[in-house]
């Protein structure tokens, strides 16, 4: 009987030892991939999302084969800052597939981008080609308008730091940028179209347009119901675009210009509670900067406009897309 | 009659995917032999990354398996016996219909999976004590039956198998002693085709096998001798090519019922793996024995 019971044991220690080769002391000491990083983590299950729509996740598995450290630098949209667009896993449809690699393609640049080489002031080119400004407020570090939360996690192809918006950059200038929101290059439905005819129909498009040794700009740009609503407030009615030639050109013309500010171009980390004056004259009221973005009053306005869409960089300048027009004195 | 219980006690009380060895450690007598239907269903919403597990299967959430597996085992003789298994599988996830839409994939795919032909030749038997020790040898293969896709970026994550054909050499020591305890112990080698790592295969089975019941409990274990990590340096979301490891415990029960009829019941659970679901699974099968 003891033979018989050495033997059972015999062959169960051997299979044992065979069965339980893999546990996870094998790996659990593996830095894991930036896409791993991303699948890993519920506040980024947006971001994965994004990863999956956008045809990225099984680059961001491998090295970078472009630079020679093999390594990307992802800045990492938290789940909120997908929130703040009202994007989530369910909602990203609402966004073109080109787009959303574009802009995930935005927050990646080559090499490994480390917190201690990041100064204020400075910036870094992006996979998509457009630089991101690093800005310094109340002793906190932005990327363009956003917020870094965390800097230098580690990862196996690069480095990712966590940031509280999502950045978007169009690759055009202004007015590219409003017609790609026109044409649903950017959302599948349109956006901006009344903008859009506005400025075409105040013929301003030239003077928003990028050029050699052009200035840039600071724009707030008023969605579709924003302008339905003044029609509204107007006694007209706005159904179309074109329904804004209703109003006499210099109408448009004043209005338009009371929303281009030529400061440079400003993300809402570098605007301050106060007035500022766009190129109609007629001075704006920027509200106290909560949550990563600021109000905005024309002196026409009985209460201020809200910002949906904050900092888009263009070619030539920062636009911020708010829910109201903002009036000046007519 | 105590024997003929251990031979209804086929190998086939499987959680397909996360499959058991596709053999026994027992023979069947010379004309002899079973037919079982059984029914596996196994899910998972954890998935067995490296370095660490993640909560939700990317894209789809939730995985499960609904599997129909036909199994049968005929003595060609005392020491030569003859394995073929026919599974069909029906994968399902549970991606939100916005995220179908926003991605085109679906959450489901099914299909005849792959057809598996074993041979087991009893090499010796020998009296130990109050026991038997059987060393068994057996090759085989496994091919798919229809042309389920793998090669579907993440879509395939719902992938009813790895779409390579497998041989498979597996060599078994089983040790009975009288009184119907048994172990049983198989370690094998898996050449694959189609770009999926081969792997070392291992079993160890420990159980009772009496006139009126079986029972066993099983550690298994998978492990590849190559591969990517998924989401790791190397994936090109080509999900066959994984380094799929896994170790996985379950345990099986088989009642006869009547004249040469008998029902099974098991659970499996994987412990612990690489580049795998964190599955639970559950079967229940039917046997007709000849």
């Amino acid at each position: 009987m003891k033979t018989q019971l050495l033997k059972i044991t015999f062959l169960m220690v051997l299979a044992l030892g065979i069965s339980s080769c893999e546990n996870e002391s094998n790996y659990e000491d593996e830095t894991p991939s930036i896409a791993n990083i991303a699948v890993s983590n519920s506040d980024f299950s947006t971001l994965e999302a994004a990863a999956v729509q956008g045809g990225l996740a099984v680059t961001l598995s491998n090295s970078n084969p472009n630079d020679p450290s093999g390594s990307y630098t992802v800045f990492a949209p938290t789940n909120s800052a997908f929130d703040r667009l009202g994007l989530n896993e369910e909602t990203l449809g609402v966004l073109q597939d080109d787009f959303l690699t574009s802009t995930l393609l935005y927050h990646t640049s080559n090499g490994d981008l480390l917190s201690s080489n990041i100064e204020a002031g400075g910036s870094a080119a992006s996979l998509l080609g457009v630089n991101r400004r690093f800005i310094e407020r109340d002793g906190e570090l932005f990327i363009n308008g956003s917020k870094i939360l965390a800097t230098d996690i580690d990862a196996s192809n690069g480095t990712v730091h966590v940031i509280d918006k999502v950045m978007i950059a169009t690759g055009g200038d202004i007015v590219q940028s409003a017609l790609a929101l026109q044409n649903s290059n950017v959302f599948v439905n349109p956006e901006l179209t009344f903008l859009v005819e506005a400025v075409l129909y105040a013929e301003l498009a030239e003077a928003l347009t990028a050029s050699e040794g052009s200035p840039s700009f600071t724009v707030f740009a008023p969605t579709d119901q924003a302008f339905i609503n003044l029609g509204a407030a107007l006694g007209l009615t706005f159904e179309e675009p074109a329904d804004i030639r209703q109003l006499p050109k210099e109408t448009v013309q004043a209005v338009l210009l009371n929303h281009v500010v030529a400061n440079g171009g400003q993300f809402t980390s570098e605007l301050s509670q106060g007035t500022i004056t766009p190129l109609g004259g007629d001075p704006l009221t920027l509200g106290a900067y909560t949550n990563g973005v600021l109000t905005v009053q024309g002196v026409g306005n009985e209460n201020p406009a809200n910002m949906g869409i904050p900092d888009v960089q263009a070619v030539n300048g920062v636009i911020h897309v708010i829910d109201q027009v903002l009036l000046p004195n007519l | 009659m105590k024997t003929k219980i251990i031979l209804l006690a086929l190998g086939m009380f499987s959680l397909h995917v996360t499959a058991q060895s596709p053999v026994s450690g027992f023979m069947q007598n010379s004309g002899e032999g079973a037919v079982s239907l059984s029914y596996n269903y196994e899910s998972f919403d954890k998935v067995l990354l490296v370095p660490s597990e993640i909560d939700g299967v990317p894209v789809f959430n939730e995985k499960s398996l609904s599997s129909f597996n036909l199994y049968t085992e005929v003595g060609l003789s005392d020491r030569f016996n003859v394995t073929l298994s026919i599974p069909y599988i029906d994968a399902e996830g549970e991606a939100s219909q916005a995220v179908l839409d926003e991605t085109g994939f679906e959450n489901s795919r099914n299909g005849l999976q792959d057809l598996g032909i074993h041979l087991k030749y009893l090499v010796t038997s020998l009296e130990l004590g109050t026991g038997n020790l059987d060393l068994i040898g057996s090759v085989g293969i496994e091919t798919p039956l229809s042309d389920y896709e793998v090669d579907e970026g993440l879509q395939s994550i719902l992938a009813i198998g790895n779409g390579s054909t497998r041989f498979n050499t597996i060599g078994i020591a089983t040790y009975k002693l009288q009184n119907g305890l048994f172990a049983t112990g198989q370690f094998g080698y898996s050449i694959r085709n189609n770009d999926v790592p081969n792997a070392l295969l291992s079993q160890l089975k420990v159980g009772y096998a009496g006139e009126n019941i079986y029972g066993d409990v099983y550690l298994g274990s998978q492990k590849s001798t190559s591969g990517v990590d998924i989401l790791g340096e190397g994936f090109t979301g080509f999900f066959p090519a994984a380094e799929v490891s896994y170790t996985i415990l379950g345990a099986n029960i088989y009642v006869p019922f009547a004249d040469k009829l008998g029902a099974s019941v098991g659970v499996g659970q994987i412990l612990a793996g690489r580049n795998i679901g964190k599955a639970t699974g559950y079967s229940a099968g039917l046997t007709y024995s000849f």
